[in-house]
């Protein structure tokens, strides 16, 4: 209560200082005049009464010094001085501040470009109605995870839970437009999922439950804006129009807005209504089947006043409610977990690997910067020695003083973090540009942004002014350690992010110019799609039968074989992991029948190949059998329940960029038929293939759409996101370098100007040029050297992280390592070395004449 | 005026309430009140005055206002809170244990150990 009062009170004469003047100047006047009258009524002249008066009351300066210091408007008034003295230094030294500025903005500015990142794809609630109450639902227990869930079961859910107010399901599709050649993405929702988001159409209307949701409906299809754009020629006419989808007629009922936001980031070209999934997608059993783990994402939204813990305790019930009803279809222990839906990307824990990743690297260039710029202002600390004497012998305290050197320091950060703003806008906007993401989201800079980057300002104005503040407040900064320090963090900041980049170059050179295992230059993937057309296991072996030999046919096909995960695919990708020697291991486990091997090129290396349909075998890879038999013939061994018959080479066909990754390989069974795909190699490129493929499947069964992949764009899309890491962390690691550089030679050259006379007495003393320069750069041999090697010791730890990203090169690389130390040797060096030569050119006759 | 006294540290924020608490006064007045009450004996610095009286008000304890004095002149008046009313209730009662206690120690008398 005294507290608000005294800074409403404090507030008032802050924000007014000319009104308390006055009333100060009023006040003591009145005073002044009234006590001479008394003096007057006394008999005192009225001129020696006025005398008398004034000095009665004193300076009356000091007494309202004395007032703003009681109301605590000094220190606020003292604040605004030490600003403005700042201001007028560093435009009194525009190199210094111009350095220090582009310093801080490369080293803040990074930082806030990925916050920036981080705050648009988790962060920021999506432009949706009442996004705090979306939830994303997911199956999981303690051994297993799945995104996906039959429809059925959210139907149960949806209609028994009480805290959630409504349900929506989605379930992405590939579909066929008539007279396109390569399938384009669709997507079945419910129909409340548009209402439920309060999205307005474009053009048109959306889907929603009134409309769509009875009996007999007429097929509804939803365009999104880019494809009405790419496909239909924004053609204003297209509500009401009628579209072939797989075959089937569909009437276009609208547009989505350009700026739609999607749950989970879905962009798909066409919505579809989730009631029409067995018309448009024919013979499916999606709406209906309980069993196989189900291919619908659920989404739903809490009632008013739960919150997802709620929510998951009710949905438990149920689940368990649904084991009673199909046994078999529920896991143990399963429950249902509830993650905040409303944004872009919903978290999860591989996410916030990748994201602290990043974050380390950014923040060890703002380490760099600061390291820099403390190495800078502890110099020009030395240089305002003799103001900074001045001021102590006037009677400054060193409190003050010091006030007086953070504010400036704080100030630069401020300035810094300003520009560092401007340049993460500008980066983030260009990234979102060209990554293509979707229209709502913008780079403009939120709130959070805004606080990040002050707290950003006051975190690199500590770590940067704060020591060097101190020191040469207490007039100090002569001390070696504070300089040795710094130099060590830069260097070690720069190793860790040179060892990196150079992790990720090497990576890719690594997937350029080695073998990955596999031949994909002239494979051809086809996915028939069997399963979602609930072929069963004996129509599904006809089918593909059919298919091969019709394949085989071709010319310029060498081979033709199938495998239930196609390589380079992002779907029906499974794992699991296993323990070898205490150690988790992740492995592919793929079926597949005995062409396999020779259409992918992998040698098999030992053992013999998988014999058709049969049952007990299983071929490792070379890496696997390895770990799992070290030193032994795996041949004849048991590996899970099964005979080892060979051994092939190591391919990565599923994770090219996991060089832990290792694979298995069964002979593929009927059962397994409806989910395989078939695998084509030809003799030359494999362009010409896709529209032979299709027209087979054509006249095999017309209801079914192909997707035909070719393994090298694939291959291409998985290089290319390796060498933009590549690039980015090349580009981190350059500028910490340079930094660093930068830092070490003002270091170097501030010390032989600091040493000159001692320089000079050794020249004149005989001192050989070897033995100068030693005495000069000792101190920093020192710190180079322990920089360094935590540098090193830094990343062989966190490089643990990069593993799977590397490609097989481990995080280990000696080249990586060797090249960062070898880089930053010559740099560090070269830096050192140039302003040193300065020394070897003292005269000492002139040094030792000079005071 | 007479002879000065000096005041103890704290105790001129206690002598301004005391006199504000008698009716509000412009800043002379309070210095006028103070010399009077104290039968002439006690005279304040006048330039102390001040710096004394913004700080009660910032703190809540008087508060003031502007009007008129009686030879017709602009004057700012300050008058008790209800805050200092009770701060001047409180001091007075530390002052009086505090004086009593300060006397019974300067009467004591050898004998009485």
């Amino acid at each position: 209560m005294r507290l608000f009062a005294q800074f409403r009170s404090w507030l008032k004469w802050a924000t007014k200082p000319s009104r308390l003047e006055s009333e100060m100047e009023a006040e003591v006047r009145f005073h002044i005049e009234s006590r001479s009258e008394d003096l007057v009524r006394r008999g005192v002249p009225a001129q020696e009464a006025m005398r008398r008066a004034r000095i009665e009351f004193g300076g009356v300066e000091s007494h309202k010094d004395a007032v703003r210091a009681s109301l605590g408007l000094r220190w606020s008034g003292e604040l605004w001085t030490d600003v403005r003295y700042a201001g007028r230094k560093l435009r009194n030294s525009p190199g210094f501040t111009l350095t220090a500025l582009l310093v801080l903005a490369i080293g803040i500015g990074v930082n806030v470009t990925a916050f920036g990142a981080f705050n648009v794809i988790v962060l920021k609630s999506l432009p949706v109605r009442d996004p705090d109450s979306l939830v994303r639902l997911e199956r999981r227990s303690p051994e297993n995870l799945a995104s996906q869930m039959p429809y059925p079961s959210v139907v149960f859910y949806r209609d028994n839970a009480k805290t959630l107010s409504a349900a929506m399901a989605t379930m992405g599709a590939r579909i066929e437009l008539a007279g396109d050649v390569q399938p384009v993405n669709g997507m079945f929702v419910t129909s409340n999922y548009f209402t439920e988001l309060g999205t307005l159409a474009a053009y048109g209307r959306l889907l929603d439950p009134a409309q769509d949701d009875t009996a007999g409906a007429d097929p509804a299809a939803v365009l999104s804006f880019g494809f009405w754009q790419r496909r239909f020629g924004a053609d204003p006419s297209i509500v009401g129009k009628v579209i072939s989808v797989n075959k089937k007629t569909a009437t276009v009922v609208g547009v989505t807005p350009h700026a739609f936001a999607s749950l989970g980031g879905q962009h798909p070209d066409v919505w579809l209504p989730m009631t029409q999934v067995p018309y448009f997608v024919e013979a499916s059993k999606a709406l209906t089947e309980t069993s196989g783990g189900g291919s619908v994402e659920m989404w739903g939204r809490l009632s008013r006043g739960v919150t997802a813990k709620v929510a998951e305790q009710e949905l438990l019930v149920l689940t368990n409610e649904l084991r009673k009803q199909h046994p078999k279809d529920i896991w143990d222990q399963e429950f249902i977990k509830a993650d905040p839906g409303g944004h872009f990307q919903v978290m999860k824990p591989e996410v916030y690997v990748a994201m602290a990743l990043v974050g380390t690297l950014t923040l060890l260039i703002l380490a760099v910067a600061c390291a820099n710029l403390g190495g800078l202002l502890l110099a020009r600390g030395v240089t305002r020695e003799h103001e900074i004497g001045i001021r102590v012998a006037i009677g400054a305290s060193r409190q003050r003083i010091f006030r007086q050197l953070f504010t400036e320091s704080l100030l630069l950060a401020l300035l810094g973090s300003a520009a560092a703003f401007a340049m993460g806008y500008v980066v983030l906007r260009t990234m979102l540009v060209m990554i293509g993401a979707p229209a709502w989201q913008s780079a403009a800079p939120d709130w959070r942004v805004c606080l990040f980057a002050v707290g950003m300002a006051l975190a690199a104005a500590i770590f940067f002014g704060l020591a060097p503040a101190l020191q040469t407040a207490r007039q100090r900064q002569r001390k070696k350690i504070a300089r040795q320090l710094l130099v060590g963090a830069q260097v070690a900041a720069s190793c860790v992010l040179l060892i990196v980049a150079g992790l990720l170059v090497r990576a890719t050179q690594h997937v350029l110019y080695t073998d990955p295992g596999f031949g994909y230059e002239q494979v051809s993937s086809i996915d028939p799609g069997l399963a979602s057309h609930s072929y069963t296991p004996i129509a599904a072996r006809a089918y593909m039968d059919q298919f091969e030999s019709r394949l085989r046919a071709l010319p310029g096909v060498t081979s033709v074989s199938l495998s239930s995960m196609s390589p380079l695919g992002h779907e029906n990708v499974s794992t699991t992991t296993a323990d070898i020697g205490g150690k988790a291991v992740t492995i592919y486990p793929s079926w597949v029948d005995a062409d396999f091997f020779c259409t992918m090129d992998i040698p098999l290396l030992h053992g013999r190949n998988l014999l058709p349909g049969e049952n007990n075998a299983v071929i490792l890879s070379e890496s696997l059998a390895r770990k799992q038999f070290p030193g032994q013939d795996p041949v004849g061994k048991r590996f899970w329940e099964k005979d080892v018959v060979g051994v092939a080479a190591n391919a990565r066909t599923m994770a090219m960029n996991d060089g832990d990754a290792m694979e298995m390989y069964q002979a593929a069974q009927t059962t397994d038929m409806p989910s395989m795909v078939v695998l084509v190699k030809t003799v030359g490129p494999p362009e010409g293939l896709p529209p032979m493929a299709k027209s087979i499947a054509e006249s095999i069964d017309p209801k079914l759409f192909p997707y035909i992949r070719l393994l090298k764009s694939d291959f291409q899309w998985n290089v290319q996101q390796v060498e933009h890491a590549a690039m980015a962390v090349s580009l981190l690691g350059i500028a910490a370098v340079l930094l660093a550089a930068i830092g070490l030679l003002g270091l170097v050259a501030y010390t032989v100007s600091e040493r000159t006379k001692e320089i000079a007495i050794r020249i004149a003393l005989g001192a050989r040029p070897g033995h100068v320069l030693f005495a000069i750069l000792r101190q920093f041999v020192w710190s180079v050297a322990v920089g360094l090697l935590a540098g090193l010791v830094g990343t062989a730890v966190l490089s643990q992280v990069l593993r799977r990203v590397l490609f097989g090169v481990s995080n280990l690389d000696s080249r990586s390592y060797l090249g960062a130390i070898g880089i930053l040797l010559v740099v560090a060096t070269v830096a050192a070395l140039w302003p040193a030569r300065r020394a070897l050119r003292v005269n000492p006759m002139r040094a030792l004449h000079y005071d | 005026m007479g002879k000065q006294i000096d005041l103890l540290q704290g105790t001129l924020d206690m002598l301004i309430l005391k006199a504000v608490s008698l009716g509000s006064l412009h800043g002379y007045g309070v210095l006028l009140r103070i010399h009077q009450i104290s039968n002439e004996q006690l005279e304040i610095q006048q330039g102390s005055l001040y710096p004394a009286l913004y700080r009660l008000e910032h703190q809540g304890l008087i508060s003031s206002e502007w009007g008129e004095s009686d030879n017709n002149r602009k004057a700012k008046f300050y008058s008790l809170t209800a805050a200092g009313r009770r701060q001047l209730r409180s001091e007075t009662e530390k002052w009086d244990r505090m004086a009593s206690l300060i006397a019974s120690i300067l009467r004591t008398r050898p004998e009485a150990i």
